[in-house]
């Protein structure tokens, strides 16, 4: 090694230019800012989808409205009795029942445990599940016995010309 | 040669910020306050800048 004239044209601490591979792996003070800035930028990218459902949630595009669904004439449901009906597709089987002469509650009634139709006691003025006995209650759909633990899916319903339509499905709440 | 670790400090506060943003951003989410969601999410992404900013102010000192 006679030609080597040991003179280093530029000073050679740095990542790119170390022939020597003096100090390759240690984390200097410039390479540890660079990794904050890094890190910065990923918490930035990370925060964007969170940013984009939240904006989705404020411009109500999570709440959908179905076309309005004809349920049943007012006269023909007296007071504290129940019908039941599809809504919204063809598969979505939903219960209304009238509590009063202008109350009207609904509910997608597969049951939160194991989708059995949960239907409505009126002597007991409670919603049954027939398969392992659980128990919603008529005003909130949130369960009060048996095994259910979720509320049922509540629709919003609409009392127009003698007749009650179903018009939406609420948004889950825990 | 003596080092200035100002920068190293400055850059740590902005990745504590990150932390604490972030934290911030998923709780207000399911806690369903949206705008809060929001706003804790741009702050984010502002800090991003700054971090970049202030690695560029400080990477000779």
């Amino acid at each position: 090694m006679k030609e080597r004239n040991n003179k280093i044209p530029f000073p050679e601490d740095n990542y790119t230019h170390n022939i020597n591979r003096d100090n390759e792996r240690k984390l200097d003070r410039r390479g540890f800012m660079k990794t904050l800035v890094g890190a910065a930028g990923v918490f930035a990218v990370s925060s964007l989808p969170w940013g984009a459902v939240a904006a989705k949630e404020l411009m109500g595009l999570g709440e959908k409205e179905y076309p309005h669904k004809k349920i049943a004439d007012l006269n023909n449901l007296p007071i504290g009795d129940a019908v039941e009906f599809k809504f919204p597709g063809e598969h979505d089987d939903a219960i209304l029942i009238r509590l009063g002469e202008e109350k009207f509650v609904a509910y997608q009634n597969a049951c939160t445990h194991l989708r059995c139709p949960v239907f409505w006691v009126k002597e007991q003025g409670e919603m049954v599940c027939p398969c392992h006995h659980g128990k919603f209650d008529v005003e909130t759909g949130a369960p009060t016995a048996g095994p259910p633990r979720r509320p049922l899916p509540e629709i919003q319903v609409e009392v127009n010309q003698g007749a009650v339509y179903a018009v939406r499905v609420k948004r889950y709440e825990a | 040669m003596k080092r200035s670790y100002i920068g190293v400090l400055l850059l740590s506060a902005v990745l504590f910020l990150n932390i604490i943003f972030t934290q911030y951003m998923v709780h207000q989410y399911f806690y369903e306050n949206y705008v809060n969601t929001l706003i804790f999410c741009g702050l984010n992404i502002v800090m991003f800048p700054i971090a970049f900013f202030l690695y560029k102010k400080t990477k000779k000192a």
